[in-house]
């Protein structure tokens, strides 16, 4: 992305960068890009909030904007002014670094979103890979926060949350591997090209495989960012609100805007690997920007859908014990997640690596004639 | 001059987190310093155009062995602590070396580096070290793993496996031998 | 660029790795002394096949240095956790059944 605003800017303004300018167009776009992020992850809270009052029959908030829209806003205002609680026996170093850990982890896995083509803030050759690495950070802030807060209910709910988060790494990163192996690259511009813009396309249907392979990636990225039917970590019920119970304020949202953050990054993944990504039908646009901005809406569109999923199965669903999540994740996902790895490598060296439709479309063209 | 900034700044990030590794008396400290360093080093990869590697370093070392260490060191409290009783009615004792064990861990890295001068020295000659523009992709990585390398990747696998069950078998608690002791 | 900087780096590394390796008691933080100087060893091999081949061994070597660093983590984390289940302590003085 970097190279094409260059040339773009070179190309119509006539100005040449040097290494500062480039420096600096960077650094713009990227911040430009962690905002708009942000306000996704803002108004992620209003629309949890805003759904979960749909699915309750009742109304959410609604006084402090039309329809409530500003109560984010609100809310990120009220934390702002809290005050700053360091309890007096933690582990201040580690108190202080553990939301920053978290928040750092997810603002680095922006970096690899796949808006559209163009829009990539940084196309990585190891793009995917780059991604699985980066959201384990998060995993080392929960249970160092969880740590440092010097006390039991949160020490255990840093625990549970580190252990399950790398738990259910696993069979997510076998599914994206399956995944990886269908589109022959770890870059995410090669994972959404190699898909078309119909769901004949998609990865979702390329074979049996990838499509119980997408089940497993979303139950498994619920389960990373400690949210749904896996949020034992952070169970107001059980344990007096986990591991973020000693953080007030800022720090708390920190936590909070990282968690929402992180599940639409995984919602925007699920999007690109398995739904087809930014393609757009009729490849609409061309392109020029207007393609670009076509692909942005169909990509934001197919994340947004995920994401309404995702509040949806949080309020329908009771929250799971501790060890019924390991055991689903060891004795039930990850043996699926492998034995999907092992078929979809056995399908694309049977087939040609084409998919069900293709297969189907070539069957029924040489029977017809 | 974009390559000497980041370079500087993962250099910087490696070198601190190992120097505040050495000398840093609480062992949790000690485990973030190393997340610190760990990071800085995949940055350095990724200056030497080694893409994969420093995603795997991210991947395997911070997400993993990070991980890991803390762990452990929650599961043997471990963290060193100035008060008698710690947060696991555990007692707590000088386990992160005194000054005697420092010196003799300087005096034993000068000597080190004296030799690691001396063998250096022989390979730094100009006509050898010279620099190519070139950054490895996923799929030349791929595909020396799998044909010039296949042996040590098929021998990585049953190490894997075995560290993995010989791990699970280690540390499983034993009721009834401790019992016994 | 030039390799004299990446060799620093090494160097500093791993000479902190062996001081870590040396003074520390606790048998964790002699473990963490161990990833240092596994990391030193890797960089090393990663800077000298950009400055000197152009075939990719080195990053396939650091590769295995990565995977068998983390094996032996997860087993020798393994055997301090049973160590510490039966000596009740992780002091690397209180492993001493084997003196004579």
């Amino acid at each position: 992305m970097n190279e094409t605003i260059v040339s773009y800017l070179g190309e119509t303004l006539g100005l040449n960068f040097n290494w500062l300018g480039t420096l600096v167009i960077f650094l713009i776009a990227s911040l430009i890009l962690a905002s708009f992020l942000a306000l996704i992850g803002g108004l992620g809270t209003y629309a949890e909030r805003k759904i979960s009052a749909d699915i309750q029959m009742r109304y959410g908030p609604n006084r402090v904007g039309p329809y409530g829209i500003l109560q984010f806003l609100a809310d990120g205002v009220k934390m702002l002014l809290k005050e700053d609680c360091i309890p007096r026996e933690s582990d201040k170093f580690i108190f202080k670094l553990a939301p920053i850990l978290c928040f750092a982890g997810v603002l680095a896995s922006l970096a690899v979103l796949p808006l559209s083509s163009g829009f990539i803030l940084s196309d990585l050759n190891v793009g995917i890979f780059y991604l699985l690495g980066v959201t384990s950070v998060v995993g080392v802030g929960i249970f160092l926060g969880g740590y440092s807060s010097n006390s039991k209910w949160a020490m255990l709910g840093g625990m549970r949350g580190a252990s399950q988060i790398i738990s259910y790494e696993v069979p997510v990163t076998l599914t994206i591997l399956s995944v990886v192996m269908i589109a022959g690259g770890l870059s995410l511009n090669t994972l959404v090209g190699g898909q078309g813009a119909y769901p004949n396309g998609w990865y979702l249907f390329h074979n049996p495989f990838s499509f119980i392979g997408f089940f497993i990636y979303f139950i498994g990225s619920l389960a990373e960012t400690n949210r749904a039917p896996f949020d034992l970590p952070e169970a107001e019920s059980e344990l007096v609100s986990g591991y973020h119970t000693e953080f007030s304020g800022m720090r708390f949202a920190f936590f909070a805007l990282s968690e929402y953050i992180e599940v639409f990054v995984l919602c925007a993944i699920a999007a690109a690997l398995f739904l087809g990504g930014y393609n757009v039908p009729f490849r609409l646009g061309g392109d020029g920007l207007l393609g670009q901005l076509f692909q942005l809406v169909v990509f934001f569109a197919k994340s947004f859908l995920l994401y309404y999923v995702v509040i949806w199965v949080r309020w329908t669903l009771p929250r799971m014990r501790v060890d019924h999540l390991m055991v689903l994740c060891w004795k039930y996902l990850t043996p699926i997640a492998l034995f999907n790895l092992v078929g979809t490598a056995i399908w694309m060296y049977c087939f040609n690596g084409r998919s069900m439709y293709m297969i189907l479309k070539h069957f029924l063209m040489a029977s017809g004639q | 001059m974009f390559l000497v900034i980041i370079f500087s700044l993962s250099a910087f990030l490696a070198v601190a987190g190992a120097l505040s590794v050495t000398f840093s008396k609480n062992l949790i400290h000690a485990c973030v310093y190393l997340l610190f360093s760990l990071v800085g080093v995949a940055g350095l990869y990724l200056t030497l155009g080694a893409e994969f590697v420093a995603a795997t370093q991210l991947v395997v070392y911070v997400g993993g062995v990070v991980v890991l260490l803390l762990f452990a060191i929650m599961l043997t409290g471990g963290t060193n602590l100035h008060h008698v009783t710690s947060r696991f009615g555990l007692e707590s004792t000088p386990l992160m070396g005194n000054l005697r064990t420092y010196l003799m861990g300087v005096v034993t890295a000068v000597l080190l580096v004296v030799v690691l001068c001396n063998v250096l020295q022989g390979s730094m000659t100009g006509a050898l070290v010279s620099e190519n523009k070139f950054s490895s992709t996923v799929e030349q990585i791929g595909v020396k793993l799998l044909t010039d390398h296949i042996l040590a990747f098929e021998i990585s696998s049953v190490l894997l496996l075995g560290a993995l069950v010989g791990a699970a078998i280690i540390a499983r608690p034993h009721r009834s031998s401790e019992s016994e002791n | 660029m030039g390799i004299i900087p990446y060799i620093v780096v090494s160097c500093v590394l791993f000479v902190c790795g062996i001081i870590v390796m040396i003074a520390r008691k606790n048998i964790i933080g002699i473990l963490l002394g161990i990833e240092l100087v596994l990391n030193a060893a890797a960089l090393n091999f990663v800077t000298f096949t950009k400055f000197n081949n152009l075939n990719l061994d080195g990053h396939i070597f650091a590769l295995f240095i990565i995977l068998v660093a983390a094996a032996e983590a997860a087993v020798g984390l393994a055997i301090v956790i049973r160590f510490f289940q039966v000596r009740e302590s992780v002091h690397i003085d209180s492993a001493t059944q084997l003196q004579s």
